[in-house]
């Protein structure tokens, strides 16, 4: 039986996100498996790491101390020794080698690749897209300046950092005068709608800048197309890949908040988690619309070289239909399971392939020579390094 | 291997290992703390019966696991038997260390040991020959509480309805309750009160202003049902069917069928119901008897009928009278006990329109063949009180009517004696006809027979094996699609593990 260690937590605005997509489905779905020996490694909002097989429950994080409790039990730390281990230090301690680890972190020091250069490093298999992905799609304004690279549409964009606003302000509305009414204002590597504003007039734009530079160093601001079609669509896999149905959240705002995201209720869709209450599965756009988002869905993939899992966000002008690329995200909020139930996946079946798909590309990247030969220590002292 | 697969029934190798390892820990766990606990759980599982008991306790592997479905419920009788228990142990420990340091002769280190090593088996001894005093002196006492309550009945002015059978009881019981609750004042006794002792404190907790009583008379051994129907006097009577639920007691189906129709002996001929669709009833029946079928009971005649999650939809029929009735009990099989209900509510002077409405507030009982709504459009039929063979039949051919991704989950049926090897295989064969898409099986001493069957019957499906029900369920809720139906039949108590 192998050893799984469910990452999730962390220092995030969406932390508590992260431990909904841990539980349903991933760590439910292994446990169910009987496959694994499944343990749950929770990093809090300050950043300390624990190791527990309570925290297998999602119970445990509704308990009104579960923190008082936590704060009572060992911290873990990671061993990169043959491997990655867990280590509970102290008089008994104990070490736990870990076979593959399943992060399940969203937004910054998790999602964004951090986590994945750390298991990197630990040379160990691990679930989803690598670091370069995971780097690229957290961001959001590079992420456009990639995918326009390879001829793909964006909306017209501005994007400046929390310096650049305190010393180029003028400047840069000017820049941001130049696009067209509505916009938004987004901050740049934040997920689950956080910090986001939709602007419709001037006097409201410098507000929602300055709002959203309170949660990031860098913002970015966009046009807002309308009438709008918003469609996402969710994909696995390395070199084959999957998709499953495009997505058409549906609207009960203006934009789609984090409460609609991940608290609002209501019988649509059904499903337990997130992301089962607000949104049409299979979009309701026409075959033909179709095809086109999950063939350039795929190309996105491809483009920013996402692997295991992620989710591309299309903006489509509903009277021209014209298709723009606007982000991806390499941990989608419990892994969209909702969707691709309904294109025939089950819970236990996306997981196990996901696991499959992380040992897939640990076994590939193992022909990678990362290591080379060579004398040039000897030659330090030599007559070129003299001169 | 598919990725919900978890294992296929061990092999038999390394078989002396394996029963060396079972071996100690059988002994080991004994000497567990928790085996008092154990030994009292059993006792209350098995019924306090001393022979279900000791055969159940040879099989157990673990004592410190014997509570795997249940938990030991603390009646007043469990928690005395436990203190009991531990009060022995108490002493054979105080015994030990009194003779260690009183050490005469080396016989007494012997002694001492002898003691500590075999506490658990005098503890267990203890626990049986309280129970059995305990029978003793209850004996005279629950006599009394019977004749006292045999006594109340014989004056109550109401109608008196008596069920047997070896399975259908409880719906027959429901189903008659609720249809002559439209025009009659019926009382019924709870959940399983089918023993003397129960339906004796349910007599006593009677108004007397009830029009009509209802009464299921449980059977294990032949004689039963006599001693219960001598009690409750019946003027009407129902048997539900006859088949091989507790053939493990009865050894023959002819001792099941003579003991089920021990109530033919206290009821007027055309006033005893016989269930026409289970054979064996049927063959027992007099021409006299009232049949019930889904094609209908009595004069009533069931036509055009429809069935689904919603529930049984159906006309019935007599001498120009037509009722149109909607039940929310699941599968056409339902359909005969239903007609049956409607003939004694009409033979009881209930009017069409009291039928119909009685037939309409008819829904499916807990735990057998209902229909729930899991997250994600699923169905789960639950069907895990239901655990006999013409259950699991019925079971089978209400899931292959319905639309869907169909799963069958069972753990097989418990108390099929020398046959159950053939009502296994039999079902496995039935399940292959049907076209049931995917069988799930937990791993116990019968399932495998479901295999063969299914083999047998050239299953075309996906089977999957699950260690017990706990795992399966969760497995099953991390595989389930929308549109799914997953019908779980019957349950494994732990008596049986």
């Amino acid at each position: 039986m192998k050893t799984i260690a469910v990452i999730f937590g962390g220092r995030s605005a969406e932390h508590d996100v992260s431990i909904i997509t841990a539980h349903i489905p991933i760590i439910d779905s292994l446990l169910a498996s009987g496959k694994f020996d499944v343990w749950p490694v929770y990093i809090t909002k300050d950043g300390s790491w624990y190791a527990d097989k309570a925290m297998n429950d999602l119970s445990f994080f509704k308990q009104p101390e579960w923190e008082e409790r936590l704060v009572k039990w060992k911290k873990v730390q990671l061993s990169f020794d043959n491997g990655l281990k867990l280590v509970w230090p102290g008089l008994t301690s104990k070490k736990l080698a870990i076979d593959v680890v399943f992060p399940s972190m969203h937004g910054t020091l998790g999602e964004d690749g951090s986590l994945m250069g750390l298991l990197r490093m630990a040379n160990v298999p691990f679930v989803g897209c690598d670091i370069f992905a995971s780097a690229v799609a957290m961001d959001k304004v590079l992420t456009k300046q990639v995918v326009t690279a390879e001829g793909l549409s964006v909306v017209p964009y501005v994007w400046f950092t929390r310096t650049q606003w305190a010393t180029k302000r003028q400047e840069l509305l000017a820049a941001v005068r130049k696009l067209r009414m509505p916009l938004f204002v987004k901050p740049v590597h934040l997920g689950s709608s956080i910090g986001i504003a939709k602007v419709k007039n001037p006097v409201e734009l410098e507000n929602a800048i300055e709002v959203a530079l309170r949660y990031d160093e860098k913002i970015l601001i966009e046009e807002a197309i309308e009438p709008l079609i918003e469609v996402t669509l969710p994909i696995i896999g390395n070199d084959e890949v999957r998709t499953a149905e495009c997505e058409r959240p549906l609207n009960r705002t203006e934009f789609f908040d984090f409460k609609d995201k991940y608290l609002s209720g209501g019988k649509k869709g059904g499903g337990s988690g997130v992301n089962n209450a607000y949104s049409e599965v299979p979009a309701d756009i026409g075959e033909e619309l179709t095809q086109q988002v999950k063939e350039l869905g795929v190309k996105v993939y491809r483009t920013l070289g996402c692997t295991g899992i992620a989710r591309v966000d299309f903006l489509i002008h509903a009277d021209t239909k014209k298709i723009y690329v606007n982000e991806v995200n390499t941990l989608p909020g419990s892994l969209y399971h909702h969707n691709w139930k309904k294109a025939g996946v089950s819970n236990m079946e996306l997981v196990l392939e996901l696991v499959r798909l992380a040992e897939e590309r640990f076994a590939a990247q193992k022909d990678t020579t990362y290591a080379f030969k060579s004398d040039i220590l000897n030659k330090v002292g030599g007559p070129k390094f003299q001169e | 291997m598919t990725p919900l697969e978890i294992a296929r029934p061990r092999p038999s190798g390394r078989a002396s290992a394996g029963a060396i390892s079972n071996g100690v820990t059988r002994w080991l766990s004994r000497r567990h703390p928790r085996y008092i606990r154990s030994l009292v759980y059993m006792l209350q599982a098995s019924e306090y019966n001393i022979g279900d008991f000791f055969r159940w306790h040879e099989r157990v592997r673990d004592f410190r696991s014997v509570e795997k479905r249940k938990q030991l419920v603390f009646s007043a009788k469990a928690t005395a038997l436990l203190v009991f228990g531990w009060v022995v142990l108490l002493f054979m420990l105080i015994g030990a260390v009194i003779i260690f340091l009183s050490v005469s002769s080396p016989w007494n280190y012997v002694l001492s040991a002898l003691l500590l090593l075999e506490a658990p088996l005098v503890v267990m001894v203890g626990l049986l020959l309280a129970v059995a005093s305990v029978r003793v002196i209850q004996g005279p006492f629950e006599r009394f509480i019977v004749a006292c309550a045999k006594k109340r009945l014989a004056e109550h002015r109401g109608v008196k309805i008596a069920i047997a059978g070896s399975f259908g009881k409880t719906s027959m019981r429901e189903v008659l309750k609720t249809v002559l609750s439209e025009g009659k004042k019926v009382a019924a006794p709870p959940d399983s009160y089918n023993t003397p002792l129960s339906i004796a404190r349910f007599v006593r907790g009677l108004k007397g202003d009830e029009d009509v009583l209802i009464f299921e008379l449980g059977e294990y051994y032949p004689g039963d049902v006599r001693a219960l129907a001598r009690a409750v006097q019946p003027t009407w009577g129902f048997v539900t069917g006859v088949n091989e639920a507790h053939l493990e007691k009865f050894k023959t189906l002819e001792r099941t069928t003579g003991t089920i129709f021990e109530l033919a002996e206290f009821v007027d001929a055309s006033r005893l119901y016989v269930n026409g669709e289970s054979a064996l009833a049927r063959s027992r029946a007099k021409s006299s008897n009232v049949l019930y079928t889904r094609e209908g009971a009595g004069d009533w005649r069931i036509e055009n009928p429809e069935t689904g999650l919603l529930g049984t939809t159906f006309m019935l029929t007599k001498n120009g009278a037509m009722v149109r009735a909607h039940s929310g009990l699941c599968g056409l099989h339902s359909l005969g006990v239903l007609a049956a209900a409607a003939d004694i509510a009409s033979r009881l002077g209930l009017t069409n329109a009291e039928i119909e409405r009685g037939l309409a507030r008819t829904k499916p009982f807990a735990h057998r063949l209902e229909p729930k709504q899991w997250p994600d459009k699923v169905t789960f039929i639950d069907d895990s009180y239901n655990g006999n063979p013409d259950g699991a039949r019925a079971a089978i051919e209400f899931l292959s009517s319905l639309q869907g991704r169909r799963w069958y989950v069972t753990p097989g049926l418990v108390e099929g004696g020398a046959r159950a090897k053939d009502i296994h295989e039999e079902i496995g064969r039935t399940l292959a006809a049907a076209g049931i898409e995917k069988v799930a099986l937990i791993r116990t001493s019968v399932a495998h027979h479901i295999e063969a069957g299914l083999n047998e019957g050239g299953f075309n499906g996906e089977m999957l094996w699950y260690s017990d029900m706990p795992a399966c369920l969760a497995a099953l809720r991390a595989s389930a699609l929308p549109g799914d139906i997953i019908l779980v039949q019957n349950d494994w108590p732990d008596q049986y593990a």
